[in-house]
């Protein structure tokens, strides 16, 4: 009977043959030629049927980042509209960023600090830059006088560094979010690339992306909230202290332009510029008369060594420096014993 | 209570992952997630025949699941899946109703003509695959549903017929029917050829 054939057909096909049903097979296959072109035609509809979907299976999902926002989005209230009313895909290839991502992660990492957890610590000295790549193929770039510190098997269910310093980021994207925790403060991400500054020193985090979409975090009594999110040459500057925040547009590639040796300083006072310095070159930097750090300068420099920088900035700042026993001590201009400008 | 390990929701059944789901847990939902997401779309892209639509159905489905997480009564929730899926699919299908479906009709017909003229493709056999994906399409709609949804990893006879809310052994015949369908139509389109 044909149906039975299809039948013992589809089972081979499908690996799901047995023995008894495999010999009737090839018995029926036997019985005329035109048995063996009905099995050949109906092998091929069957392999036909199942690349119907081929091309689909290469489509990345990424429908659980949605999911996944909803979900976070529910549990904190509203904090922001994920956009399900605008298209999700186009969404979805951009970068989405998870709300309280964070605070779910702490939930999550409170069963694991039981457990010896094993993590990696990488310390740059002043003056020492360094690469890293993480174990998902993420990149840092850690600057000078910084600290990350990360747990061993990174692989896991999140992604979470903390930071103590300055850092450039350049996430692979995954739907596992990439977390990075800098005291309160903490930065949320997909898959983006973004600079972070925030030496606990300075009681300031700076966060500016360079690309796809950023959410930062500032977690007040125990509960995270969300800041802001901040897409490309967008910069925000959070004081830790009292937790105002500042947001402005900025030139993304110009604040990370330090992993490349060069530094970029927009309308940026000398004091912070200093500070960047003594980071990159392992020096120290001293301001000797009051009131003088305030002073802004622009300037660009390129692969220079510590001493035309400095000489630089002391044109463009009118104020002037000595360097004694390797410190860099910093007058006004009108200062006697003061290095003569250029 | 919280499963330390991911991995150790992978061992868990259906019915243990729709309990931690009731119990908000959205690990749960991430895990029925990966273990169906992809059939899921597969079996509404038999309807929609738009991979992209069915994952954003798909997305919806499950957005909706944990919404309705707390007074669920969902029993079996592959069924529940699948069944949904189909459904949302069909609606889906009606709401963005036909202008656009014809048109590709036409198309396709046309295609088959055209691709299948070539003396070289004839010999070779190449076409084969691409005709019979199209002759897919041209089946009747119960046969292809059937057809295209047993070739779906996770799919069986069994979950056909629940949620077709038709006897395995007419998914059984259907199936058969489908492929002898194919087989004449195959049979047709080479004939019209060689004649012309």
């Amino acid at each position: 009977m044909e149906d039975n054939s299809y039948q013992l057909i589809i089972a081979y096909f499908e690996k799901t043959i047995s023995d008894e049903e495999l010999t009737e097979l090839h018995e029926w296959l036997e019985l005329h030629p035109n048995h063996q072109e009905q099995f050949r035609e109906t092998m091929q509809i069957l392999e036909a049927s199942k690349s119907y979907f081929k091309k689909a299976d290469e489509i990345e999902p990424t429908s659980w980042k949605l999911i996944s926002a909803h979900i976070q989005k529910e549990e904190k209230g509203n904090i922001v509209n994920v956009g399900r009313k605008i298209h999700w895909l186009a969404y979805a290839a951009s970068i989405l960023i998870i709300g309280s991502m964070s605070l779910w992660w702490y939930k999550h990492a409170s069963y694991k600090e039981s457990t010896a957890v094993e993590y990696t610590e990488i310390i740059n000295p002043e003056g020492q830059q360094s690469k890293i790549l993480l174990p998902d193929s993420s990149v840092i770039y850690l600057a000078g006088g910084s600290k990350i510190k990360y747990r061993k098997n990174f692989s896991g269910n999140k992604r979470s560094v903390s930071l103590n310093g300055e850092a450039f980021f350049d996430v692979k994207h995954h739907r596992r979010p990439f977390v990075i925790q800098s005291g309160e403060i903490s930065t949320v991400v997909l898959g983006t690339s973004f600079n972070i500054k925030a030496f606990a020193s300075d009681h300031k985090v700076t966060v500016t992306v360079n690309s796809g979409k950023v959410g930062v975090m500032n977690t007040i009594e125990g509960k995270s909230h969300l800041v802001k999110y901040l897409t490309p040459n967008e910069q925000i500057e959070i004081n830790t202290i009292t937790g105002l925040y500042a947001f402005d547009a900025t030139e993304a590639t110009d604040v990370s332009s330090w992993i490349k040796n060069h530094f970029v300083f927009y309308d940026v006072p000398i004091h912070e510029v200093m500070s960047s310095l003594e980071h990159r070159y392992g020096v120290r930097i001293e301001f000797i008369d009051s009131g003088i750090g305030n002073a802004r300068v622009t300037a660009k420099f390129k692969n220079m060594p510590l001493n035309n920088v400095m000489d630089e900035l002391m044109v463009l700042s009118g104020l002037t420096y000595t360097k004694k026993n390797g410190n860099i001590y910093i007058y006004r201009a009108n200062q006697k014993g003061g290095k003569t400008m250029n | 209570m919280q499963n330390e390990e991911p991995g150790m929701y992978l061992k868990l059944t259906d019915e243990e992952l729709t309990d931690l789901l009731r119990k908000n847990d959205s690990v749960a939902l991430e895990t029925l997630f990966n273990r169906y997401y992809k059939p899921l779309c597969h079996f509404c892209a038999v309807y929609t025949k738009d991979y992209e639509a069915a994952e954003e159905i798909i997305a919806d489905l499950f957005i909706k699941i944990w919404d309705g997480r707390s007074d669920s009564s969902i029993l079996n929730i592959k069924n529940y899946l699948f069944t949904s899926a189909r459904n949302l699919s069909i609606n889906y299908n009606q709401k963005k109703k036909d202008p656009v479906d014809s048109i590709e009709d036409i198309s396709f017909q046309n295609h088959i003509f055209e691709d299948t003229h070539t003396p070289f493709r004839i010999l070779s056999g190449t076409e084969s695959v691409s005709k019979i994906l199209r002759l897919i399409d041209k089946l009747p709609e119960r046969q292809r549903e059937i057809l295209l949804m047993s070739r779906i990893d996770q799919v069986d006879k069994r979950k056909i017929s629940e949620v077709l809310g038709i006897s395995i052994r007419t998914v059984e015949t259907t199936l058969y029917q489908s492929i002898k369908e194919l087989r004449r139509m195959l049979k047709d389109s080479t004939n019209l050829t060689s004649r012309g």
